[in-house]
């Protein structure tokens, strides 16, 4: 699959970016297996059908969010993988992109990626992201009677953890 | 996938009314069925489950949120409490990427130790697995007596080696805590011997059991594709027929040195659940024998440091619930700035409403068996 001079790892990068010039803002390529993409919000299922259909990579692990109240945003990160391909079954591919911190929204990826029901839930209710599409969004793990705000905020704090 | 409408939470038991009469909704649980506190909704027409709907979170404890609090090495102990009975594996995955980012690489008597008690834990976590959620729950005492009656054997080595017999905090960034100790090599030894000709007696009185083929076989079918695309891990991916380990697709520790198999499984149903676990056990003992012979002398351990720089890294261990990722996040302070745990229980949540749908409610605790699943680690 890859060319004499560029790694696996770059060569699935690059067609990436040749198929979305605009859409894919950065990648890193760390090592052996683990690729990083930057890529813009809106194209999130062009991105994610094309990385399923074209490239293998057929569920995620799962869905990260990660709160950066100095930045306000709030960032959000898929963990793709293969299971059916093998030449590229040990690579994780992250996909990463930056939300409004006050207001965040994404398209859901479920109906690209089946896996990503329940993580798409939890990341929703832990970090207030809207996935839009998301056929069941609702409260996973939290009390019923939970009303505070998304509890991974960092400015939610529980000082009898310890403050940082 | 769309999930089933949810059922109106209380009271337990409800008549549908309106277009399905013959529908009940009733809740199971959130009781205790052997591995933690879950609640799971379901339908039922008669005798037969229509859907499911798992309502989990009764054990979750936040330990993402926690570990954003405390360092870098005061994180073993709490994040290794979701699963106790697979303690080395969740601490295992959770130092990776630490070390990582650390630059720190673990001398090669490390990594034998490591995968040692790694594998001694998978024996005693399938031990637990056949007692509790194959045996109890499929209403077979002598295997749950037997099954734990020889995990305390392994249990009384692992406290021989680490010092706890359960919660072990063994493997820090940089390497395990302890050489292992004198007499310990020729004591696993001969528990293996032990242990290998009990598992003969396992497949007589159990897995070959006519009564247990009978009740777990073709229940609960989840077929190669279906499994691919709902992303499920470990045993319950093989026993679909996916042959994928995180052993060989991404080896650690001492495994790239060791010779075993993957036993994969093509039928898809529970029985095949049961069997891939079985011969992970074969397997295990087959990987301690060689560790122990090959192990290499030299230090155990590497100084790390206490800080976790800046960066971030994905580190990955196949567990006894198979893929366990963790995502680290550093900010050059000694605690991570983000943990992100993604674990073969909470992967495996989405197979319930597929696979406890159409089924007898008699063979639920079969089905929810052989997933193996674990309340308190998909919660976290």
């Amino acid at each position: 699959m890859s060319s004499q001079n560029t790694s696996r790892e770059e060569d699935l990068v690059n067609r990436l970016k040749a198929r979305f010039p605009e859409a894919v803002k950065g990648s890193k390529v760390e090592g052996k297996r683990r690729i990083t993409i930057t890529f813009d919000k809106d194209k999130l299922l062009d991105i994610a059908t094309y990385l399923r259909d074209e490239l293998g990579f057929d569920h995620v692990k799962g869905v990260a969010g990660v709160d950066e109240p100095t930045h306000k945003i709030i960032k959000v990160f898929y963990f793709a993988g293969s299971l059916s391909k093998h030449e590229i079954e040990d690579v994780i591919l992250v996909l990463e992109t930056s939300l409004d911190r006050t207001k965040p929204v994404i398209a859901s990826s479920v109906s690209v990626w089946p896996s990503a029901h329940f993580h798409e839930r939890e990341t929703f209710e832990m970090y207030g992201v809207n996935f839009e599409g998301h056929p069941d969004l609702r409260k996973l793990l939290t009390l019923d009677n939970w009303d505070g705000p998304p509890p991974m905020l960092k400015d939610l704090k529980f000082p009898e953890m310890g403050q940082r | 996938m769309t999930t089933p409408e949810p059922p109106k939470p209380s009271p337990s038991v409800t008549i549908t009314e309106g277009k399905e009469p013959s529908t009940l909704d009733v809740s199971v649980g959130p009781q205790h069925p052997g591995s933690g506190h879950v609640r799971l909704l379901i339908r039922v027409d008669g005798d037969y489950i229509v859907s499911v709907d798992p309502d989990i979170g009764y054990v979750h404890r936040g330990c993402e949120k926690i570990a954003e609090y405390r360092t870098a090495v005061s994180n073993i102990p709490h994040l290794e409490r979701p699963c106790i009975i697979d303690a080395i594996h969740l601490n295992w995955g959770y130092v990776l990427p630490i070390q990582e980012l650390q630059g720190v690489v673990v001398p090669p008597r490390g990594l034998y130790i490591s995968t040692i008690a790694a594998e001694m834990n998978r024996i005693m976590n399938h031990l637990y697995w056949v007692a509790i959620n194959a045996g109890v729950f499929s209403g077979h005492t002598t295997i749950f007596m037997y099954a734990f009656g020889d995990r305390d054997l392994f249990i009384e080595l692992a406290e021989m080696l680490t010092g706890a017999r359960l919660t072990y905090s063994f493997l820090p960034p940089g390497g395990p805590r302890r050489d292992l100790p004198s007499e310990f090599q020729k004591r696993l030894t001969d528990l293996l011997d032990y242990f290998e000709r009990r598992l003969v007696e396992y497949d007589r009185i159990f897995f070959s059991n006519p009564l247990v083929v009978a009740r777990a076989k073709g229940i609960g079918v989840l077929k190669r594709e279906e499994a691919i695309r709902l992303g499920v891990t470990g045993p319950v991916l093989r026993g679909s027929g996916v042959k994928y380990d995180i052993r060989k697709v991404e080896p650690y520790g001492a495994y790239p040195d060791l010779e075993f198999d993957i036993p994969t499984f093509e039928e898809g149903d529970s029985y095949a659940r049961f069997m891939v676990r079985f011969e992970e056990m074969k397997q295990s003992i087959r990987i301690i024998r060689q560790a122990l012979q090959k192990i290499p002398k030299g230090p155990i351990a590497r100084k790390a440091p206490l800080i976790i720089p800046e960066g971030e890294a994905v580190g990955r261990v196949e567990s006894s619930r198979g893929e366990l990722t963790y995502f680290v996040m550093g900010d050059n302070s000694d605690k991570p700035s983000r943990v992100k745990i993604m674990n073969g229980s909470f992967r495996s949540l989405i197979a319930m409403p597929y696979l406890l749908r159409n089924i007898h409610i008699a063979d639920m605790p079969i089905v929810y068996g052989s997933l193996d699943y674990w309340p308190v680690e998909a919660d976290r």
